[in-house]
């Protein structure tokens, strides 16, 4: 399975045509073409390009839902790519 | 806008801005499924579809009034509608209630029926879950509309076979729980 870094998630935020993708359970998932995350947003409280798993637990439904989503990939706990320190 | 009591519900813990998009939402909800269910209701003909009418009328009839009793509240608050309905129609907080590809296919209008009131169930359990001991009249005015749904749900989920809920339908007048933000 793709491997997704965090940074790539957060680049998947929805907005100005961008892909809007989510992060649950170590999985991320492809929401663009749901009507109810239009620009990447939900139900004004919740954003694309990030991991909601603890924001889910709070939700008035279950993983079902984003679970009829395709999975882009697995999320991986830290950004890849080497240090981002010094210059 | 009713500046003091904006002020208390801001000063009770509640994001206000938040709570007035996510009314105006759920305000775009009722308004878009009003428009929908009318649809919905005419193509519920046939031996099936009949017995289904008288129903979703009510349902319908009963989602207009809860726009009715929301906007008030949006203003209050000091939200505001969009100015454009297409806005308005795209930021609704459930998808749209759309007549199904076959309209003589009454179990598949069922579905998108229920399928429209568990949306709105889930959307007032979430705003009464926000606002309870803290924004008390917008609380009071979620849960009166929860109830209504909670009924509407009721009534498509037993023609589904789904079991008994121990609802009847609506008799006497229409929204009796809602029906006092009318007035
Ligand atoms: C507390 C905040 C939340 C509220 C109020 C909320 C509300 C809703 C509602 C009302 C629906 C429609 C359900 C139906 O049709 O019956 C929905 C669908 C959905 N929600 Fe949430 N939700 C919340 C949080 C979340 C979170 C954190 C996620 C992601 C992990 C999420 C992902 C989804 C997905 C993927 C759908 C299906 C969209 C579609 O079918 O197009 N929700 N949500
Ligand atoms: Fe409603
Ligand atoms: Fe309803």
């Amino acid at each position: 399975m793709r491997e997704i870094t965090l940074d790539e998630l957060r680049a998947a935020d929805g907005q100005e045509g961008r892909p809007a993708w989510i992060g649950y359970a170590g999985r991320v998932y492809d929401v663009t073409g749901s009507f109810l995350w239009q620009r990447g947003s939900h139900q004004a409280l919740h954003k694309a390009g990030r991991d909601l798993t603890v924001e889910l637990e709070a939700a008035p439904h279950g993983a079902e839902f984003v679970e009829r989503f395709p999975v882009v990939g697995q999320l991986i706990p830290r950004s890849t790519g080497g240090s981002t320190c010094g210059r | 806008m009713a500046k003091v009591a904006r002020e208390m519900v801001e000063k009770a813990g509640v994001n206000v801005d938040q709570l007035l998009e996510l009314l105006v939402k759920n305000a775009a909800a009722e308004l878009t499924t009003y428009y929908y269910y009318t649809i919905l209701r005419v193509n519920l003909i046939g031996l099936d579809g009949e017995g289904i009418k008288e129903i979703a009328e009510v349902a319908r009839i009963e989602d207009r009034n809860h726009f009715e009793a929301l906007v008030p509240r949006i203003y209050e608050l000091g939200g505001k509608l969009p100015e454009c309905m297409k806005a308005f129609h795209d930021t609704s907080a459930c998808p749209p209630a759309r007549l199904p590809e076959d309209p003589r296919d009454i179990r598949a209008m069922l579905q998108m029926l229920v399928e429209a009131e568990r949306c709105a169930v889930r959307g007032y359990t979430h705003i009464c879950n926000m606002t309870a001991g803290k924004d008390h009249r917008t609380y009071d005015l979620a849960l009166a509309i929860l109830n209504e749904e909670i009924e509407h749900e009721s009534w498509f989920s037993e023609f589904l076979g789904e079991g008994p809920s121990g609802h009847f339908m609506r008799r006497g007048e229409t929204s009796p729980f809602v029906s006092k933000f009318l007035k």
